[in-house]
């Protein structure tokens, strides 16, 4: 199968790899690019463990070809700190223990980072919080912690840089 | 394990067509891929040319026009119809069902043409937009043609779509006075696929008596049924819970519903019956 | 500083003692390598020179390998390598390595497949892809033999015969009995209440977020090294060791992060087993990596149970007597089921006393997926029966529920005969402060209850089954010069947050901060072993060992400052917060980095090793400590539709002494997610021995959306066999809410649901036949 072209810019930072055309963007990401904060948990689109962030939308990375991402901006958990420094969410997390294993944390920090910001200065009600890592499975936490790690970034408990 | 394929990307509707004329039954349509990537996963779907669409800002569209009603492009995504203020003020029960539809990921990605063109008869999407009488237009190099949205299914992940054709547009006409709309699923976990869904559609004249009724079946048969008969007992009916309970057992005979997994044959039909029945009464108290 | 050392001379007057780092809310200590996407998970790795494995899987139930033809496999470019069972050496393997007839399971089917999903041969080649399509072309000869898929079939007389030699099919029968039973059902046939049930019990799948991984890398000078997701990474050394006839030192395990395990991750699995095999044969790293299909099809379950429980009580309530007879849904190997099957029935007398008890269980072969520990290990099945038959009894009797668990429940000092001593108990507590909490709930409306459920658990199992000659846990303590402390334990952190415990436990004890302590877990190569994380066995057993070994440290450096601080010898010294001191006297002493400088110096440069261990002995037959706990679950039923609505879980719980408050709600929430799943959601139906719902599209799991509020009222005791008075707090928490939710569908609608799960058409069967039986009357 001829190898094509994609370039994309993932975590800020331009990428120019060959593929076959049928490559998964969570492979390009762990397997081409070696980013494996990423994971995968199911083969259904049904887990959220993938989750990323296009163009600041969240969306499984299982369920679309690295081709349709050409030329857009692809977030990952390891674009989330910078220079060593958190964002306010992962710090959240942090006080909140809203993660055990870890293994569906990634995506679902990236869940919760689309969310924040696409409602950015405003207060999230619980249901809405809910709604947005619905797509996330997390086996271990019951999810509660990670409701109110949500909630106190949307309130700003957690700053910034 | 995914199969080998050609990627194609057209750059417009045009060339899309054109690809689609030239590779017919070897190649697929690919838009938000939601459905259809974990399909080709499983190897149940094995296309030889992927045309991929999402890209297609000419499809991508949400329109409305007071008489000509909304118009939705194929390559919208759900969320975007979920997001739409004109579809939260015009056709809530769009917006409503479209906050339910699977996770935000799949509806951030997912697109409206790919949802009807999959054929899942547990879609949502189909039977809400069936009883608001919708309309779907498809494209090919020979031209175009519209049809009703019930008549666009034809079987389990089976449509109407020639092998040239592409999804180019779905139209809502505008709901007329006094016209009322709900639509519910049953399922165990809130953002889950239906064991059944209800969709109802009401319209009244000034006395209170219903003049139009519509009523679509999701998950009870091989496509979005119309539950024509329970229709019927509404018509020609001011709001009568009984009646509308009455009508609710007459939708659950004539659905075609299976038993799998989630649910006994008798239990969807059972179900249907009820949410019949709760939904003409949301869609009474919607107007 | 000044402040801080009046609160201790303050705290040294007080009979309770002050914690400086236990009992503070704590971030995990592998928080910010798992936010950051740091964490390296066995999914995650890729050696130099990797090869990747799949595995062909039996289609049969039951049936006969006669010939395995893999020649076209081997000629497809990219393909390294095919093993089948003729490459192993056959070994029958299981945990049960003291009892022969229970190692029963050849990872690698040698002549027979006993379920669909076995493996059959394993493939390793250049890529993921080329392997799997490798399988397609490896040609099996089977003898498809009849099969048998529930217990009560399986134990017919003409049954097939699924492990040779095995009579009716019957692998594993317990029998607990305490008092004079006869008697005492005698007596309530007189004067009181006889009760009696049969209740079926549905399976759950662990469904760890990672599937079943390993990476084995095996290297001409004989060494093997395993990277795995497991529980126990002593357990899988040793059993590798035995399966590939290797010496124990000669593998080692590294399991660093592991996304989830509750019970499934802790037996050798096939992809540790295929890709150690392998890499034997090839020399070169195979990394193995379950689908979720694989996982759900192929990596155990929880036990399905025919439960029997007939009670005898007195007209007051008062408890006599019970009788319990038990049937699980075995699967074709033994796995950890025994244990399942002594708990289920050890448990289901919890937390009541009983003049007298009867248990009888049988674990029966079926041609199933094998089923065996899912946390709470029998118990959840055993409150799920009990509990719910205890408040119909308290209903047909008209008697208080609350009151009649109280009249009941354990207390401190109390010996379940032959079984168990409770020394901390505060299960009248739980049950005052629910009652409280019920009565504050008020009217819910129709179709609407709280139900409650009691439970306890053990702390620690004490089983050895596994016949190691180790401590049950061991911990090393190195403080090094600059006062940092390296802490290696062989205890597991799986997601329930053992690091953390374990370095508030050391940190606590030597008097310094947590993040002073580095903790080494996970690798068998550098780390003391542990029996792993099961039997909510780790904060109690390793913890006592972290600080048996943080205590040795301590001394050591103590006896030192003790001579350099020339003290008169009735003044006792400690270290708190980094501070060392006379206790009597807490602004009188030195810097905590300073001692461990001026004593290594005078230890002839060693740094200060400290060595603690913990095993079990004398403590009966189960565990050293029990957790108390009762739940209070608010439910909404539509009674057209049998949906249930959950609003929300309330738990009082005794756990001993709370290490990490952090850590204890979120295992609290967890387990109560996962235990509402068990009630009203998760289950694997099957069609001759085939899972029907081996995909997370048709299992469902609870989601943000559907996961009620929780609250959590903590019961203080301490428990002088803990750590610091701690006891288990994450496993038995899954056992009462399956119970607690029965008995509100109970109360909200008047029915009795003896089935799992909760699904919508069981609720509307029941009361079908509730209004037809109204009727009839």
């Amino acid at each position: 199968m001829e190898k094509k072209l994609l370039r994309f810019k993932l975590n800020g930072l331009e990428y120019e790899i060959f593929i076959n055309p049928k490559t998964l963007l969570v492979d390009v990401i762990r397997d081409h690019i070696g980013f494996t904060g990423t994971k995968k948990g199911c083969e259904s689109g049904s887990c959220g463990a993938c989750t990323v962030m296009v163009e600041d939308m969240a969306v499984k990375s299982c369920s679309v070809l690295a081709m349709q991402v050409e030329g857009m901006n692809v977030t990952t958990v390891e674009g989330l700190e910078k220079n060593g420094k958190l964002s306010p969410i992962q710090e959240a997390f942090l006080d909140y223990g809203a993660f055990q294993c870890g293994f569906c944390t990634p995506g679902m920090l990236m869940s919760a980072t689309a969310l924040l910001k696409e409602n950015e200065g405003k207060v999230l009600t619980e249901e809405e919080i809910r709604e947005g890592i619905e797509g996330n499975i997390c086996r271990c936490t019951g999810y509660n912690s990670i409701i109110r790690a949500i909630e106190a970034v949307s309130k700003g408990e957690y700053k910034e840089g | 394990m995914i199969h080998d394929f050609h990627y194609l990307r057209p750059d417009s509707l045009q060339e899309a067509m054109t690809m689609l004329s030239e590779y017919g039954d070897r190649s697929k349509i690919l838009c938000g891929g939601q459905s259809l990537l974990i399909v080709m996963r499983q190897g149940m779907v094995a296309p030889e040319y992927v045309i991929d669409i999402k890209h297609l800002n000419e499809l991508n569209y949400i329109r409305f026009d007071e008489k000509k009603g909304l118009a939705i492009g194929a390559t919208t995504t759900h969320r975007a119809i979920e997001k739409s203020d004109v579809i939260k003020r015009r056709y809530p029960v769009i917006a409503d069902m479209e906050n339910r539809l699977a996770s935000i990921q799949t509806r951030n990605w997912g697109t409206i043409g790919g949802n009807l063109a999959h054929a899942d008869p547990a879609g949502d999407p189909a039977p809400v937009l069936i009883v608001l009488g919708a309309e779907i237009t498809l494209a090919s190099l020979k031209g175009e043609r519209t049809m009703l949205l019930e008549e666009f299914f034809v079987d389990y992940f089976t449509t109407q779509l020639n092998e040239d054709e592409i999804i180019k547009e779905i139209n809502v006409p505008v709901l007329p006075p006094r016209s009322g709309c709900a639509y519910q699923k049953f399922n165990l976990l809130r953002n889950d696929m239906g064991i059944v869904g209800v969709a109802v559609k009401v319209t009244l004249n000034e006395a209170g008596v219903c003049t139009d009724a519509k009523i679509c079946l999701g998950n009870a048969g091989r496509v979005p049924i119309r539950a024509r008969k329970a229709e019927g007992a509404v018509i020609g009916q001011k709001y009568d819970e009984k009646l509308f309970a009455e009508a609710g057992k007459i939708a659950s005979e004539e659905c075609e519903p299976v038993s799998d997994i989630h649910a006994s044959e008798e239990f969807r039909r059972h179900l249907v019956s009820v949410l019949t029945r709760r939904m003409l009464v949301a869609a009474w108290k919607a107007i | 500083m000044s402040g801080e050392i009046r609160e201790l001379r303050y705290s040294m007057f007080k009979t309770g003692v002050r914690y400086t780092v236990i009992n503070h809310k704590t971030r995990n200590i592998d928080g910010y390598a798992k936010v950051t996407g740091r964490a390296q998970y066995t999914f995650d790795i890729k050696l130099p020179n990797m090869l990747y494995g799949k595995i062909l899987r039996s289609p049969h139930p039951h049936a006969k390998i006669k010939n395995i033809d893999y020649s076209k496999a081997l000629e497809l470019p990219g393909v390294m390598a095919v093993v089948t069972g003729k490459d192993t050496l056959g070994i029958k393997q299981g945990i049960w390595r003291r009892y022969k007839e229970l190692c029963d399971e050849q990872i690698l089917a040698v002549d027979k497949v006993r379920y669909i999903g076995e493996p059959v041969a394993a493939v390793a080649a250049i890529s993921e892809e080329i392997a799997e399509k490798a399988l397609d072309l490896i040609e099996v000869e089977y003898e498809v033999l009849p099969a048998v898929f529930n217990p009560i079939d399986a134990m017919k007389k003409d049954a097939p015969e699924i492990h040779e030699g095995v009579e009716r099919n019957i692998n594993v029968t317990r029998h607990i009995e305490w008092g004079d039973v006869e008697e005492a059902f005698a007596e309530a046939e007189k004067d009181g209440y006889i009760r009696e049930d049969w209740f079926r019990t549905s399976s759950q799948h662990h469904m760890c977020m990672e599937t079943r991984a390993a990476v084995s890398s095996y290297t001409p000078d004989g060494k093997l090294t395993v990277w795995c997701s497991t529980q126990a990474p002593y357990y899988m050394q040793a059993l590798l060791a035995w399966v590939l006839g290797l010496r124990e030192g000669d593998v080692r395990v590294i399991a660093q992060y592991v996304g989830g395990g509750f019970g499934g991750k802790f037996e050798l699995d096939a992809a540790m087993f295929c890709s150690a095999v392998l890499s034997k044969k090839l020399c070169r790293p195979v990394k193995i990596v379950f689908t979720r299909e694989e996982d759900f099809i192929a990596s155990k379950r929880r036990t399905p149970m025919y439960y029997y429980v007939r009670t005898a009580m007195k007209k007051d309530g008062t408890f006599l007597a019970r009788e319990v007879r038990v049937f699980t849904n075995g699967g074709a190997y033994t796995g950890m089921g025994a244990t399942a099957l002594y708990l289920t029935g050890f448990f289901c007398s919890f937390p009541y006393k009983w003049r007298a008890y009867r248990y009888d269980g049988f674990r029966v072969y079926t041609n199933t997926l094998p089923s065996t520990a899912m946390r709470g290990f029998g118990a959840p099945q055993a409150m799920f029966c009990s509990e719910q038959q205890i408040e119909w009894m308290c209903k047909d009797l008209g008697l208080d529920p609350f009151e009649v668990r109280r009249k009941n429940a354990h207390t401190e000092c109390y010996e379940v005969p032959g079984q168990a001593y409770i020394q901390s108990c505060g299960m009248t507590q739980c049950i005052d402060k629910i009652e409280q909490w019920v009565k504050s709930k008020g009217d819910l409306g129709p179709n609407r209850a709280i139900g409650i459920s009691a439970a306890g658990f053990m702390s620690g199992g004490i089983f050895n089954w596994f016949d190691t000659p180790y401590s049950f846990s061991s911990a090393v303590v190195i403080i090094n010069h600059d006062g940092t402390v390296d802490l290696y334990v062989g205890c597991q952190e799986i997601g329930q947050g053992s690091n953390t415990t374990m370095a508030m436990i050391c940190a606590e004890t030597l008097g310094v901060r947590v993040e002073d302590v580095r903790v080494f877990s996970g690798d068998t190569g550098i780390c003391p072993p542990d029996l792993g994380a099961w039997g909510s066995r780790q904060t109690l057993m390793a913890g006592n060992a972290v600080k048996m070994a943080a205590e040795d440290a301590k001394k050591q450096l103590l006896e030192f400052a003790y001579a350099e601080m020339g003290l008169n010898i009735v003044y006792d010294l400690d270290i708190k917060d980094r501070w060392v001191h006379v206790i009597a006297r807490p602004e009188r002493g030195m810097k905590y980095e300073d001692l461990v400088k001026k004593a290594i110096r005078a230890k002839d440069g060693q740094r200060i090793v400290g060595r603690g261990y913990y095993t079990p002995r004398r403590k009966g037959m189960i565990s050293p400590a029990y957790s108390y706990m009762m739940q209070a679950v608010d439910a909404e039923v539509d009674p057209e539709t049998g949906k249930i609505t959950i609003h929300e879980v309330m738990t009082a719980h005794d756990c001993g002494q709370p290490i990490n408050p952090l850590g204890l709600i979120g295992q609290l929430e967890g387990a109560a997610a996962m235990a509402l799943g068990y009630g009203y959601l998760e289950d694997q139906p099957m069609d001759e021995g085939k899972i029907l719902n081996p995909n997370l599209v048709d299992y469902k799991v609870i989601r943000a959306t559907d996961m009620p509020k929780t609250g959590m009222i903590e019961i203080d005791t301490y428990e002088a066999e803990g750590p610091y008075g701690a006891k288990e707090a994450g496993e038995g928490l899954t056992n009462p809410t399956a119970a607690a939710l029965g008995n509100a569908i109970f109360h909200a609608l008047g029915i009795q649901l003896k089935e799992l799960p909760f699904t919508p058409e069981r609720i509307l069967k029941a009361l079908r036949e509730k209004s037809e039986k109204k009727e009839a009357n």
